[in-house]
């Protein structure tokens, strides 16, 4: 979390961080209700299995932006993901590991980044939109991806590069989880796209 | 003060470099405050930031995690910057056969093992960890971040004016378009000076930290010294033009390695000080790694540059352990000629250690390669020496 300056550089903000944490954890847990599961937050590994959850999240990382590239642009599919419905994108069966004995079926992969236009960087965009020279104001990517546990399979991946709510406050926070859990599998009631 | 440096480089050159008389004076060390806790929106970010990334590397499995190496790289940081100072550090070794370190904002210091490796002695090790340490201290990264902040701004606000002048300017679109690119490159200019200057403080810094450790502070300039011939060797190697030691490129990120070994021989004339190189206690904490580093550093896929390096570690006595790297790189290159060097040099490793797995693996390998029947001999010879070798099963095909 953090600002773009006027001339598009990120700026960390500590604040908004730790405040965005609290209010997607909030907001996390009010949607729990209506997704037909249990969520339960993973503490922070020790020792080995901190070293298997690293090396997964990275896979994972990978995963989901190969997914992103090769798969949901259409134009853009690899010669094996163009079957009709299909989606065979796995992270293989040892990813049961990080579950460590927990019993957790899925594990749900939530990734946030967020950089807020300053007001400098929005006069620049108006200036420039002057000139006729269009400027990107703000940057919001997110992605939620759901792992079957047993098989390594990813069942689920939701992304967006331009995503709504602002998570510095509460309500934004639940637009943006429920934006991320959109079409979740088993839930009940699906959210409406809130944009 | 860029410019200063320079005439004083300059001046160093004509004269014996090593008796150069004026040499710039080195800052005395700062009052030091233990736990300090970042300042301000820009600050708390940058360190935020940097302990999100410092979550990831602890977890990373290109750190090594040996405790006595740790130990041993924690004592060299003590003892060249003082035992309140080397409080705030965390020490990650990486996996990275690149001459390099560096050092986040909030107390973070990344060694790469190709430092390891590089370094003669642990006096030269301090010189880079305090020079790191410097940046630390001086907080360079929030000036610098601040400042690539400011010259973005400049940089945009001057690119629109430039597109306002091409759709609504008149006569003077021209001139309004050729200022505004010169202003855009002064100011990014003026971001890479800053940052060489920054370098310049932390080399200075560094200094001050050696003169009041128990370490030798000539051999911060050796170690440049010896990093231009094995970038000339590299660039040989490559077929490439060396670089330029005599004058600074407009993106350099430091000062040239010239200029540096320059000054930091003067100041380390001037300091008057003998202090202790620390070879055996360094050669000692590396003994176990060291076949790892060079294992790395052979996977570059630079061999003139490799080449050097060994005879720069070797010196006068070229070790076993150097003797089979050296056997590596030339079976690695593969000619006919190269891999009968490489016998030659498993060989030697052999005479001065005769249980020498590898190399007779090596032997072997390069043997057969040359149509030689005796390579499995000498593959076999590998295999009854290192019977829970991890190739065995490819070996053992190739013996049959």
């Amino acid at each position: 979390m953090g600002a773009q300056s006027t001339g598009g550089s990120f700026e960390p903000n500590a604040d908004w961080t730790a405040q965005a944490k609290d209010n997607l954890g909030v907001a996390l847990a009010a949607a729990q209700t209506k997704l037909g599961n249990e969520v339960i937050v993973a503490e922070e590994p020790v020792g080995q299995s901190a070293q298997v959850m690293a090396d997964y999240r990275a896979l994972f990382a990978v995963l989901a932006q190969s997914v992103i590239t090769y798969q949901f642009f259409p134009g853009n599919r690899l010669p094996t993901k163009k079957r009709k419905g299909a989606f065979e994108w796995t992270l293989g069966p040892g990813v049961a590991e990080i579950a460590g004995g927990s019993g957790a079926d899925y594990a749900l992969f939530l990734t946030n980044d967020d950089e807020y236009g300053s007001t400098g960087r929005k006069m620049l965009q108006v200036f420039a939109a002057m000139g006729g020279v269009s400027v990107i104001s703000g940057n919001h990517k997110g992605f939620a991806g759901l792992v079957d546990l047993r098989t390594g399979d990813l069942v689920w991946l939701n992304a967006d590069l331009q995503m709504g709510g602002d998570v510095r406050t509460p309500e934004g926070a639940q637009k943006r989880v429920s934006q991320l859990l959109e079409d979740f599998p088993g839930s009940t009631a699906p959210q409406p796209a809130a944009k | 003060m860029r410019a200063a440096s320079a005439s004083f480089a300059a001046a160093c050159l004509v004269g014996a470099a090593a008796t150069c008389a004026h040499a710039e004076p080195i800052p005395t060390l700062p009052p030091y405050t233990a736990a300090y806790q970042p300042q301000g929106v820009d600050e708390r970010g940058l360190w935020m930031e940097f302990d999100e990334f410092e979550r990831t590397l602890r977890d990373s499995k290109a750190v090594i995690n040996d405790p006595a190496l740790m130990a041993y790289l924690r004592g060299v940081v003590c003892r060249t910057v003082g035992s309140s100072r080397c409080e705030t550090v965390r020490i990650y070794v990486v996996r990275d056969a690149s001459f390099n370190a560096s050092m986040a904002p909030n107390g973070m210091m990344v060694i790469h093992s190709g430092l390891l490796l590089r370094s003669r002695n642990e006096a030269e090790l301090a010189a880079v960890l305090g020079h790191e340490f410097a940046h630390f201290e001086l907080r360079h990264s929030l000036a610098q971040f601040k400042r690539r902040r400011t010259a973005g701004d400049i940089v945009a606000w001057v690119g629109v004016a430039a597109v306002g002048a091409y759709a609504y300017g008149g006569a003077n679109t021209y001139s309004v378009i050729r200022n505004a690119q010169s202003v855009q490159t002064a100011v990014i200019g003026g971001l890479y000076a800053n940052g060489r200057e920054q370098e310049r403080q932390a080399d200075l810094l560094s200094m001050a930290y050696l003169k009041a450790s128990p370490y030798e502070p000539h051999c911060f300039a050796d170690l440049w010294n010896r990093q231009m011939n094995e970038a000339d060797a590299t660039a040989r190697g490559r077929k490439q033009r060396s670089t330029r030691y005599d004058r600074v490129a407009f993106f350099a990120t430091h000062p040239t390695s010239l200029d540096r070994a320059t000054y930091l021989r003067a100041i380390a004339s001037e300091t008057g000080k003998a202090g202790d190189e620390g070879q055996v206690s360094f050669m000692t904490a590396m003994t176990a790694w060291r076949p790892e580093f060079l294992d790395d550093q052979l996977k570059l896929n630079d061999f003139e540059g490799t080449d050097f390096l060994l005879g720069e570690l070797a010196g006068a006595q070229w070790t076993p352990d150097l003797l089979y790297a050296r056997g590596e790189l030339y079976r690695g290159r593969g000619n006919p000629r190269d891999l009968v060097s490489a016998i030659g040099f498993y060989r030697e490793a052999l005479s001065g250690n005769a249980t020498f797995a590898e190399a007779y693996r090596g032997i072997g390998l390069a043997q057969m390669r040359n149509h030689d029947p005796a390579g499995v001999d000498a593959l076999k010879r590998y295999l009854s020496l290192k019977p829970d070798a991890s190739d065995r099963a490819m070996i053992s095909m190739l013996v049959q």
